[in-house]
């Protein structure tokens, strides 16, 4: 438990900053106002309610889910620079979701951010297979290579069916930049339901996914079955990133950033590990977004632009190391 | 024999591209418009697809060229510069300053946002005392790339729709709507450039065999290899000009060209890395025309699909090889 007050002490944190920041400055006595009476006549609490509050649930859906995605990942990878957004799963979670939602004109509708699941699926195998992530002895560079190949390849595919339908082009620059700011549009409740679902899986899976790490066969020794764990480890970061794209759109980095972190203040429990990284990737989210709120006013930065400008400098840097020694 | 391949190859793909589209001319009709300069074939040739094909086998060799320079200084069939994040630069100075409302000259703008990309690339993939590897490099590229589509991607929100629609073509790379400044602007560039590049290629030589050797032949290794990566950067930078960071031409044009002519010496092996980059361009662009009847794709499309998956093939390739 001890172990989880630092994390929980961030999210605290972020969780003010993200319903203070905003072009709005609302008196602190009127966030107890809101809740207690709530008034529709008055402005301060229709901001709270309507744009805040649904930024924060989908902020901490969305980030909770990243930060296991992005745990998992380079657990099983052994692979330091893995990530959903790096990886390509994002990207086939978009295309699915977007492609469905161009068809049927409503990219945001719960039934619609359900096919952000085949897409998920399809790339998360596809890439791990390619970049022979799954054994964990692919090197990162290639594992890096093989996730921006398929990111490429899906992002002509995307671009060529928004470009035939240029009315598209206008929900879809800004759904692909991922944010925060329509949250309140999306499903969240079934989202955060997919996001538990995923890293209950990981959760459970975690004993066995260590074991795994310490070699096939002394974990075949120890009762574990590696097809099933590395299916379970799919099945989570298919759960998790689906649902944080159904949120937010895809939000690159956020599942690179954490895990290092999260690895420092929960010592070598896999379990612990995901438990702080749903704790950090929520309050790194939030953080992202409030910060994209207050930079450009009364513009705003979106929360997938900020963590791609914060995950960047930090992939260059772990990609020195690569080579170094360091990894291996 | 062998060496006839890809100029044969290029011219086909050139009359294909000059012969197919929604205006469709046979061969007399082009012959006929040629030499009279009437006619459906001289309106194809003089306005319609004459300049957008003639941009077409400049850019692509310019980026052949490119990639075929990348991958011989640093030894690494993954170097190129739309890898590496250079090309990307370039597109997104180029949005930028559209974006600003600024008018400097559009190849001035890729220049400098492609060596911008590449000073940044090899100074953050610099370590003291070290000699950098080129996956380092790879690696730190594709980091400055993810910056750049972030940028990019804050550019294309930020911007009213028009434009914004505008700008998402550019940086997917497209040769639509190019004229004849376009194409003498990118074959002007090009031409200076291989010249560059031919006085370069002693050094050129001598470095990929060994850099310890490069210094014993009395060359200064590492103002060479500046030299020339500079000349590679503004390659590409010159075809981003005029048809956008179209991806993975420059990654393929070499290790296709050098299968299919044959090549072994480093003159053979470069000018069959541009030959096979206009090839591409060419049939690439062809392609995403004709897919869709009645839809122009952009060739940035193309070049994404097929590319993509030759980038995968690659590497399990070096993976086999243990070079990964």
């Amino acid at each position: 438990m001890t172990r989880l007050l630092p994390a929980l002490l961030v999210l605290f944190l972020a969780v003010a900053a993200s319903l203070v920041a905003g072009a709005r400055a609302l008196p602190l006595v009127e966030y107890a106002r809101a809740f207690a009476a709530y008034d529709l006549a008055n402005p301060a609490h229709i901001t709270l309610m309507q744009i805040r509050i649904p930024r924060l649930l989908g902020g901490l859906v969305a980030g909770a889910a990243l930060g296991i995605a992005g745990t998992v990942m380079q657990t099983i990878t052994r692979n330091p620079l893995a990530d959903p957004g790096i990886l390509g799963i994002n990207a086939g979670a978009a295309f699915t979701l977007l492609l469905g939602g161009l068809l049927l004109g409503q990219p945001d509708a719960a039934t619609v951010t359900l096919l952000a699941l085949p897409g998920a699926a399809l790339a998360s195998a596809l890439v791990f297979m390619l970049g022979g992530g799954m054994r964990g002895d692919a090197g990162p560079v290639r594992l890096t290579l093989a996730g921006a190949a398929l990111n490429a390849m899906l992002l002509s595919l995307v671009s060529a069916i928004v470009l035939l339908r240029q009315e598209s082009l206008d929900v879809f620059r800004f759904w692909v930049a991922g944010s925060l700011a329509e949250a309140g549009a999306r499903p969240i409740l079934f989202m955060a339901l997919l996001a538990a679902g995923g890293g209950l899986v990981a959760l459970a899976a975690a004993p066995r996914i260590e074991a795994l790490l310490l070699g096939e066969a002394l974990s075949r020794g120890l009762g574990t079955r590696p097809g099933w764990v590395q299916a379970a480890a799919l099945v989570a970061v298919t759960l998790t990133t689906s649902a944080a794209v159904g949120v937010a759109g895809p939000i690159a980095f956020l599942g690179l950033i954490v895990p290092p972190i999260a690895r420092r203040f929960a010592g070598s429990s896999l379990r612990m590990q995901l438990l702080v990284s749903a704790l950090l990737g929520a309050a790194l989210l939030l953080m992202a977004d409030a910060l994209g709120r207050v930079v450009i006013p009364p513009s705003e930065v979106r929360a997938g632009i900020m963590t791609a400008l914060i995950g960047a400098p930090v992939f260059i840097w772990l990609a020195r190391r690569v080579r170094s020694g360091a990894f291996g | 024999m062998r060496a006839a391949v890809l100029p044969l190859a290029l011219v086909l793909a050139i009359l294909a591209s000059l012969m197919i589209g929604q205006l469709p001319v046979g061969p007399m009709a082009l012959l006929h418009g040629a030499l009279t300069g009437d006619g459906t074939g001289a309106l194809v040739l003089k306005v319609i697809r004459g300049p957008r094909v003639m941009t077409a086998v400049g850019a692509g060799a310019a980026l052949g060229l490119s990639g075929a320079l990348f991958q011989t200084l640093f030894r690494n069939p993954l170097a190129a510069p739309d890898i590496m994040g250079f090309t990307s630069g370039s597109g997104l100075a180029i949005v930028v300053a559209v974006a600003a409302g600024l008018t400097l000259p559009v190849p001035l703008v890729a220049a400098a946002g492609g060596l911008v990309a590449a000073v940044l690339v090899a100074l953050l993939a610099w370590r003291p005392g070290h000699s950098t590897p080129p996956l380092t490099l790879v690696l730190v590229g594709l980091g400055i790339g993810f910056a750049t589509s972030a940028l990019s991607s804050f550019a294309l929100t930020s911007l009213p729709l028009n434009e914004a629609a505008e700008a998402q073509r550019w940086l997917t790379g497209s040769l639509n709507a190019r004229a004849w400044d376009h194409a003498a602007q990118v074959w002007l560039a090009l031409a200076m450039l291989a010249v560059l590049a031919l006085s370069q290629l002693r050094p050129l030589e001598a470095l990929e065999l060994d850099s310890d050797l490069a210094t014993g032949l009395g060359i200064r290794a590492d103002r060479a290899r500046w030299a020339i990566a500079a000349i590679a950067v503004l390659l590409a930078a010159a075809a981003v000009a005029v048809a956008g960071p179209v991806p993975f031409v420059a990654l393929m044009a070499a290790p296709v060209g050098i299968r299919l002519a044959r090549a072994r010496d480093l003159k053979g092996r470069l000018m069959s890395g541009a030959m096979a980059g206009a090839l591409i361009l060419t049939l690439a662009d062809l392609a995403a025309q004709a897919a869709l009847p009645g839809v122009a794709l952009p060739v940035g499309v193309a070049t994404g699909l097929f590319g993509a998956p030759y980038l995968l093939w690659r590497l399990s390739r070096e993976m086999k090889k243990g070079g990964l």
